[in-house]
């Protein structure tokens, strides 16, 4: 029943995460209103936000099938960010810079750092993103 | 003109958008764009998750305290038995990305008066997830799924999962070929109770493992998260 801890270091060119913060994930935490304080304010009961469920879903696709995989068996460039590398990451980050941040805001903050750490985006494309939903979402 | 009845209060909303979650759909947005997944993948994706939760495992448990046929087929074949409750683990889940069938093992853990299951996964937070729905955020934890495997009798008694010593306690480590349930022993006080009513007694936790279910509790306890007072280092780090 048991599995190795060991197996995410057993494919050799497993690199950890660069912990080092980004400057545009610092600024969302500096001004961003965590679910647990804006759920309080509202009344609102829901435990967790409505995007959690997106959050989620977005992981599982960046995954492929690598979430039933073992990592040994995950071809490279099979899937955009194995579940296993993300979830390591993840982990190193919510031990160091995340370390405070509430869930699921932590998981997300750790994916968004992760995609851009391992280069699938940039911080400057996701900076004009960010604005641009902000105008959409604000708009009307 | 409608006839909606408007003259209920309607359920309080956040009135204000986070950077939060302007973050999580700027990052979703540039993975579509960038061709990493497509958006209606993303959509139908999202609707498979929205209808997962508890209750098909829940109920697959009350089924088998009262039909001991059905409790065997559930202990030989989790999956066959999951299809009675509504949930065919190759079916069911959206198969345009690729869920592949070696996702399709669930293995029920029948408790014992003298042996107790609890499921973990220490690598990182496999879970039931068509039969179960989505992780609580302990068992995504390296608190949790590091000390489980070590202290299972500490970290259950932190439950408030007391078990006295002559009970045995196993822990399932789940992966990803392989994700479990619990199926606790039936308690006492729920003679004659139908199907629906010990349904609602079998809570996620109890389906984890971490509690057993009583008559009148049918939700989990609030739990705080704790950090590891002195965290173990990730292998990957040595």
């Amino acid at each position: 029943m048991s599995t190795s801890d060991s197996d995410v270091n057993s494919k050799g060119d497993y690199q950890a995460i660069d912990t080092t913060p980004i400057s545009l994930l610092q600024t969302v935490l500096e001004h961003g209103r965590v679910w647990e304080d804006l759920a309080a304010q509202y009344g609102v009961t829901n435990p967790d936000p409505p995007w959690k469920i997106t959050l989620e879903a977005t992981c599982d696709l960046l995954a492929g099938d690598s979430c039933v995989k073992s990592y040994k068996e995950v071809v490279p460039g099979s899937c955009a960010l194995p579940s296993l590398e993300r979830r390591a990451d993840e982990d190193d980050l919510a031990d160091t810079i995340y370390e405070d941040v509430p869930f699921p805001e932590r998981q997300l903050m750790a994916l968004a750092h992760t995609m851009i750490k391992r280069g699938l985006i940039e911080e400057g494309e996701l900076k004009c993103r960010m604005l641009q939903v902000e105008q959409r979402l604000n708009s009307g | 003109m409608s006839d909606h009845d408007h003259s209920h209060k309607p359920a309080p909303m956040v009135d204000e958008v986070s950077d939060f979650e302007i973050l999580e759909m700027a990052v979703r947005e540039l993975a579509i764009d960038k061709g990493l997944f497509s958006q209606e993948d993303h959509r139908v994706w999202t609707e498979y998750v929205h209808t997962l939760g508890p209750v098909p495992a829940a109920r697959l448990v009350a089924k088998a305290w009262l039909d001991p046929e059905y409790k065997k087929l559930a202990a030989a074949d989790g999956v066959e038995a999951s299809k009675a409750v509504g949930v065919d683990w190759v079916t069911s889940p959206p198969t345009q990305f690729g869920t592949p069938s070696d996702y399709c093992n669930l293995r029920v853990l029948e408790d014992t008066p003298k042996l107790k299951h609890v499921v973990v996964c220490s690598l990182c937070s496999c879970y039931p997830r068509p039969i179960l729905g989505q992780s609580p955020e302990w068992y995504r934890t390296p608190n949790y799924r590091r000390r489980l495997v070590r202290w299972p009798r500490q970290v259950l008694s932190e439950f408030g999962l007391q078990l006295p010593p002559e009970v045995e306690v196993r822990v399932a480590d789940s992966n990803q070929k392989t994700r479990y349930i619990v199926m606790p022993v039936r308690p006492e006080g729920t003679e004659g109770w139908t199907e629906d009513q010990l349904t609602e007694i079998v809570t996620r936790d109890c389906l984890i493992g971490v509690a057993v279910p009583k008559p009148g509790i049918t939700s989990n306890a609030k739990r705080p998260i704790r950090k590891a007072i002195h965290p173990v280092q990730h292998d990957h780090d040595h």
